[in-house]
């Protein structure tokens, strides 16, 4: 990125012509598929123990928001949802059931792709120029499907 | 403004554009009109009367309003037209007439139902709604969604023959058309209409043609239809039905069940659809409380999830279109390819979550504060835990299998950029009107100020210490939950397959039987045909031996004998009847 601009021009010609420059660059994917933009908003994510980062930021936040309940004083329709920590212990078990249960549900109602005829294939208006790209005829290409 | 203009249905516009853009070939003119209509909507909207009939028409002795603006409906239609502006930017890189025909004349039949005066328009436009919604289904062009195609279709026009049925009664029983909320079901016509309006909400059993449509549609198709049929019923329960109770039980079974199924499916799009049920139900919950603030929040969340939803399908849309996938076990990663998509995808997660500054926060809450204001407890509860559940599917999983977890290694371009602009102009609104009103009518209180009850939405503080509190414990608790979860192993990993639902009665025990039935037939039927045949040639046989010129009656007696006896009959019959007479 080079300033080609002759000295003796207003300086805001060469910040928009700079500003430009910056944004195309960051704006065009490498030649690895990586977006530059990717590195500014979500680089943070590939800091080394991310996990454990996120895990205890989460804990200790958890304990600050029900501790939280100590001091400010929620007035709620329901007065049992008044008692500390509800809202979080509500949450946590929520979140923990519905997961959980992803288990059992999973085997009991998961069938193969197949089932109920061929699953078929993306939809025709995906990218042109995707490789592998699946050519629908007049018919369609995938299989009976009921 | 002239009053033709203002006395101009929006929807009417819409249609019309729509149907012209399918035969206009020029990319350019035809994608201008398909944005310049909803622009030109919306002025029209804002510049009309509330309360008074704009269009009126007398046919066949019914009285028919084709345009009528009022409180309740008003948000509905403006969230219609921006829905159908922006669903417009996001196809933008297609070159499709049928599909930018109909998107555009199907968000306009959403409206125009909307601004209906009577129930006769509601329907007609109700029907438009489904027959130009199922070419989006058909546009993907595979075998999957064209029979899906023929599946929506017959469940939309079933909605569609109940409606007019239930009109029908209502018709018969009162002489009215008007749209006058029923107080119980046990009026005439009435069941009939809720379960025609239930089955396009998709109610609990009656819900299973959302998530086997709306996932095999086109990349532009699935946005398009994410908007506007199931939040059209929405506004029809909330104009026919407020306060009906069955709907508060309906609603939270509604906010509930398709969390489970969310949690084990594979298919993004699909995990979406389940989320619309969830959404669409906290809707109805409240329309069965009926209050004023409780309705205030439906009307007030429908705003958002048009908003919000279409902003995850968009997201989920982009990625389909790059990758040609939406299955969470061949995504992951792809923050490094898309990172726009996954800004916008992430602030529609976290909106649809009810994050504090994002829309759904001071929508929801004032559902939820109504419900709690009823006492019903369990209601409640089922509507808190959903509210987790929502995190789970739509906030968590769908952000994070797509666009980081385990890297697919899948490196594409960015969305296109009319594509971002879409979703970068759906974001501005999640986070605009979740926003505290800094200014006086800006952020919440733009949306509050347009509810059907503004009195009562002005007295509501989404923002209090109390509200915030809360709701930051529930996600920061259920997110805690998640990665805890995760470092444990205990998440369930995504794998490839169909999830059964309800309408596995109808695609396998419902087709089996057809099929066990046509086989039976096959078999059955020529055998019936034979012995038919030999019968009837055999009484063919017998009656012309019995009564032909050469037959048996004509053999030994006088030709006139049947004569004969059939006037000895007759008149034995008149003297009877002579006598008893």
């Amino acid at each position: 990125m080079t300033d080609e601009t002759p000295p003796g021009r207003d300086t805001s010609g060469r910040f928009v012509k700079r500003a430009a420059e910056t944004v195309n660059a960051m704006s065009r994917t490498n030649d690895e598929g990586i977006h530059p933009m990717s590195k500014v908003l979500f680089g943070w994510t590939e800091a080394k123990n991310i996990g454990a980062i996120l895990f205890w930021t989460l804990a200790i936040l958890s304990i600050i928001l029900v501790l939280a309940d100590l001091v400010i004083d929620r007035h709620e329709y329901l007065h049992f949802a008044e008692s500390i920590g509800f809202f979080g212990l509500w949450g946590f078990i929520s979140f923990s059931f519905v997961v959980l249960m992803g288990w059992p549900l999973g085997r009991l109602l998961r069938r193969d792709e197949n089932y109920y005829g061929d699953a078929g294939g993306p939809p025709d208006d995906i990218d042109p120029d995707l490789e592998g790209k699946p050519l629908h005829g007049p018919n369609g290409t995938h299989g009976g499907h009921h | 403004m002239p009053t033709f203009l203002t006395d101009l249905n929006p929807g009417w516009l819409l249609i019309i554009a729509g149907v012209a853009a399918m035969f206009i070939k020029q990319r350019t003119v035809r994608q201008a009109m398909t944005i310049i209509a909803p622009i030109l909507g919306i002025l029209l909207l804002a510049t009309t009367q509330h309360g008074v009939d704009h269009l009126t028409y007398n046919a066949l002795g019914l009285e028919l309003s084709f345009y009528r603006v009022d409180s309740l409906n008003f948000l509905f239609g403006l969230a219609f037209l921006i829905a159908a502006l922006l669903n417009a930017i996001y196809a933008l890189h297609t070159d499709n007439r049928m599909q930018d025909g109909m998107a555009t004349a199907y968000a306009g039949a959403a409206i125009a139902a909307t601004f209906a005066g009577d129930l006769m328009t509601l329907f007609i436009f109700w029907e438009i709604t489904a027959i130009t919604s199922v070419f989006l289904i058909l546009r993907a062009g595979t075998r999957a969604s064209y029979f899906a195609s023929l599946r929506y279709l017959g469940v939309q026009i079933l909605s569609g023959v109940l409606l007019l049925d239930g009109i029908a009664y209502v018709w018969h029983h009162t002489g009215s058309l008007s749209l006058t909320a029923f107080t119980s079901l046990n009026e005439p016509g009435a069941l009939i209409i809720f379960i025609a309006f239930g089955i396009k909400a998709a109610f609990p059993f009656l819900h299973n043609w959302l998530q086997d449509s709306y996932p095999k549609a086109s990349v532009v198709g699935a946005v398009v239809l994410s908007a506007f049929t199931t939040k059209l019923a929405v506004y029809a329960f909330a104009r026919m039905f407020p306060g009906q109770d069955e709907l508060i039980w309906i609603g939270a079974i509604m906010t509930v069940f398709p969390v489970f199924f969310a949690v084990i499916e594979n298919d993004l799009r699909r995990v979406l659809a389940y989320s619309t049920n969830n959404q669409v139900g906290f809707m109805i919950c409240a329309i069965g409380v009926g209050t004023p603030l409780a309705l205030n929040g439906a009307v007030a969340h429908a705003f958002a999830d048009i908003l919000f939803k279409g902003l995850l399908f968009m997201s989920m849309g982009a990625v389909l279109y790059r990758t040609g996938t939406t299955k969470a076990n061949e995504l992951g990663g792809l923050y490094r390819s898309m990172p726009w998509t996954t800004l916008f995808c992430l602030v529609g997660a976290i909106s649809i979550s009810a994050m504090p500054l994002f829309s759904a926060f001071v929508t929801k809450s004032m559902i939820l504060s109504a419900v709690a204001s009823t006492g019903m407890v369990v209601v409640w509860l089922m509507l808190m835990f959903a509210s987790a559940g929502v995190l789970e599917h739509s906030g968590i999983k769908i952000p994070y299998f797509a666009f980081f977890g385990h890297d697919s290694g899948k490196r594409v371009k960015e969305a296109p950029f009319n594509m971002l602009l879409a979703m970068g102009m759906a974001s501005f609104l999640c986070i605009a009107i979740g926003l505290p009103a800094f200014l006086p009518s800006f952020g919440y209180e733009w949306l509050y100020s347009l509810l059907p009850y503004p009195v009562e939405a002005a007295s509501y503080q989404p923002f209090t210490l109390g509200h915030i509190l809360a709701q930051l414990q529930l996600l920061a608790l259920a997110v805690f939950a998640f990665i805890l979860l995760q470092r444990l192993g205990l998440y369930p990993p995504e794998k490839p397959g169909v999830i059964l639902d309800t309408d596995w009665l109808y695609r396998k025990v419902g087709y089996g039987a057809v099929r066990w039935m046509d086989t039976i037939w096959s078999k059955v039927g020529p055998a019936i045909a034979a012995i038919a045949g030999r019968l009837s040639s055999r009484a063919y046989d017998n009656m012309v031996a019995t009564f032909s010129p050469r037959g048996m009656l004509s053999r030994n007696l006088f030709s006139g004998g049947m004569t004969l006896w059939t006037a000895v009959i007759l008149a034995l019959v008149l003297l009877v009847s002579f006598l008893t007479s």
